[in-house]
């Protein structure tokens, strides 16, 4: 049985229609990433399920019970917010202990939950800080043990960690998945990064216009995108419009594949950086390299080339062993193995 | 001269120019006090205590004082508890209410003092007849025309400490609508309701113009005993700069101690401030 289901949820906002009939579910102990654009109704979801407002149509469910129309306050739930809403009014240790405390959980029991929760994201020493005298990143495990304390059956994270740099992002992505296994709270992620959804979730639903365009497993949702929506967003491809010429769409002598069944007269195609070829020896479709970004163990080239009589930009993803030997302003050949090329029909 | 320096320079001047003005006129208020005769001199030909004595020793006096704290603490009580309660109603759960407690802040300045007292006995002689010429309708008379202060204050001080995201924060966590009143929204607001409180005590306590209106001399608070000190017949100017030095002292040892007691921010009271706050 799923832990938290979603029956065709909508909800306007006069007339932005912020969720388009979604529907969800999500097994318990499993984490959910929810990717998408800004303003697609990610934070909208989420706060329907807490109960922050009331969907206009649609059923939710938590362990199998109709929450729809119950308060914040009763639902199984615990949320971390994107400013974190820490109370400046208590330092970190009575901000985790607060959720019991409204519970009139016995004072020696709040006391040992709240000392294993500060020892779970080692903030002892901070403990009797106030919000402001700690970092960003302490004052986001803070929010997050504090979700935690009352033991939730659902924990909802909203870009829990967008205000925070790089670095210390990714330590706490990988601490947010440690803690989620540990104690295995069914866990909504929103985020607009795509890579912090693959590298933290069991399965990633892909947001857009308040719908949900694809749910898969991280590699599946990589390799295979349902929808063009999807392609573009979910491994930043490259997306040409392509025309389809007896049964076939090329870009030159770089790839051909077939269209699937009923496409149009026009198709997009979608392919990743790393999947382009780069051939030196005069074959493949030329392009001309404009801009050589060293990322590291990989080079990107920025590669100008014609398609279907206009210019237009390529990216491709190369070793910078490689890369090293190009020159900016000279022609390449390029190649894509059609297995890599994604084809969908143009809409409407 | 390093550059730091000079706008430090600048700033204390500023400051003790603002200083001097603000203290000037109490300072000249106490001198007149003290002094035994003052007229011609830059300062007074003598100085005596025996106006300081008459008036703290005439009942009359005593007794509009004591009836004014009495009034205008009662004031500040009433408004507190209606105005936080509502304006936590107003920004949190239904910010369409709002735009009618922004009209309704504006109009104690808009109309005439007239027209309010006018229009209060009215509304009184209408709905309530026993409370015509009683202390408690000058209660309430008050608590309705300084409410804005409060509102301004504690509405500024809700946007500054982010109270719709608290207040969310805590029900996710369990609480309920008193609990996150008690616990998280007023102790994030101290500094809103005590600034604000302050000017409501303040200008209750000055109040002239209703209380002459709404209950006259049966009343007699302190500006309507200055009002008759004031009146060649009483002629009893030393012991006006006894009670108004005394007034002013009350007021700045009470807000002194209030500000630095509850480690009050500043908060921005006027109603444009808002105008630049951020919102989610
Ligand atoms: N209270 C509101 N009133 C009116 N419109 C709203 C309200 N909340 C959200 N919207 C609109 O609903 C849509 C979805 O908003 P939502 O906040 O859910 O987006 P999001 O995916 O969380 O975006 P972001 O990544 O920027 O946080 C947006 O178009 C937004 O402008
Ligand atoms: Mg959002």
């Amino acid at each position: 049985m799923s832990e938290i289901v979603l029956r065709d949820v909508t909800k306007y906002f006069g007339s932005v229609h912020a969720l388009d009939g979604i529907s969800l579910e999500v097994a318990p102990g499993e984490l959910v990433a929810l990717l998408g654009p800004s303003g697609c109704g990610k934070t909208t979801l989420l706060r329907s399920v807490a109960g922050l407002l009331q969907p206009d149509s649609g059923q939710i469910l938590i362990g199998g019970k109709d929450v729809t129309g119950m308060p914040t306050r009763e639902r199984p739930i615990g949320m971390v917010s994107q400013s974190y809403a820490l109370f400046p009014n208590m330092t970190l240790r009575n901000n985790i202990a607060f959720p019991l405390v409204v519970r009139n959980v016995p004072a020696s029991e709040i006391t040992r939950r709240v000392s294993e929760l500060l020892d779970l994201v080692q903030l002892d020493a901070q403990a009797d800080r106030y919000p402001k005298q700690v970092s960003a990143g302490q004052q986001q495990r803070t929010a997050l043990v504090r979700a935690l304390a009352p033991q939730p059956d659902v924990l909802l994270l909203d870009e829990p960690l967008s205000a925070l740099d790089a670095l210390v992002r990714h330590q706490l992505r990988d601490e947010i998945r440690r803690i989620q296994q540990a104690v295995r709270t069914t866990t909504i992620f929103v985020t607009h990064d795509q890579s912090e959804a693959m590298a933290i979730a069991d399965r990633v639903a892909v947001m857009h216009r308040g719908r949900i365009e694809q749910i898969a497993r991280p590699p599946e949702l990589y390799d295979r995108p349902g929808t063009p929506f999807s392609a573009a967003f979910v491994g930043s491809r490259n997306a040409l419009e392509l025309p389809v010429r007896d049964g076939q769409v090329s870009l030159g002598s770089a790839f051909a594949v077939r269209p699937p069944a009923g496409s149009g007269i026009r198709v997009v195609i979608f392919f990743r950086p790393e999947d382009v070829e780069i051939i030196t020896d005069g074959r493949g479709h030329p392009a001309t390299l404009e801009v050589k970004i060293f990322l590291g163990a990989t080079t990107r080239l920025h590669l100008v080339t014609d398609v279907d009589g206009k210019q237009a930009r390529i990216y491709a993803d190369v070793p910078s062993r490689q890369a090293a030997s190009l020159e900016p302003g000279s022609t390449l050949g390029i190649r894509v193995d059609p297995a890599n090329v994604r084809v969908f029909s143009v809409e409407g | 001269m390093s550059a730091a320096r000079l706008p430090r320079i600048l700033s204390s001047v500023m400051f003790g120019a603002l200083a001097l003005y603000l203290i000037l006129p109490m300072l000249a208020v106490l001198i007149y006090s003290l002094a035994r005769r003052w007229t011609a001199t830059i300062l007074p030909d003598g100085y005596t205590v025996q106006y300081w004595i008459s008036a703290l020793q005439d009942p009359r006096l005593f007794g509009a004082f004591v009836r004014s704290v009495v009034l205008a603490g009662a004031t500040v009580a009433i408004d507190v508890l209606v105005v936080v309660p509502a304006t936590y109603w107003a920004y949190v759960r239904n910010r369409r209410i709002r735009i009618i407690a922004e009209m309704a802040a504006v109009v104690p300045f808009a109309l005439p003092w007239v027209a309010i007292a006018f229009g209060i006995l009215l509304l009184s002689g209408r709905f309530a007849p026993a409370l015509l010429g009683t202390p408690l309708l000058l209660m309430l008379a008050y608590a309705a025309v300084h409410f804005p202060f409060l509102y301004w204050a504690v509405d500024g001080a809700m946007a500054a400490a982010d109270v719709v995201a608290l207040s969310e924060a805590a029900e996710t966590c369990g609480a309920t609508p008193l609990q996150i009143i008690r616990r998280v929204v007023v102790p994030n607001i101290t500094g809103g309701v005590v600034s604000g409180g302050i000017l409501v005590f303040a200008s209750s306590f000055g109040e002239f113009a209703l209380v002459q209106m709404l209950v006259g001399g049966s009343f007699e608070t302190v500006p309507l005993w200055s009002a008759d000190a004031l009146r060649a017949t009483l002629g009893k100017f030393p012991e006006l700069a006894v009670i108004t030095f005394t007034t002013f002292m009350v007021l700045f040892v009470l807000s002194a101690i209030l500000v630095f007691g509850t480690g009050a921010q500043t908060i921005r009271l006027l109603p444009g401030a808002r105008a630049v706050e951020q919102r989610r």
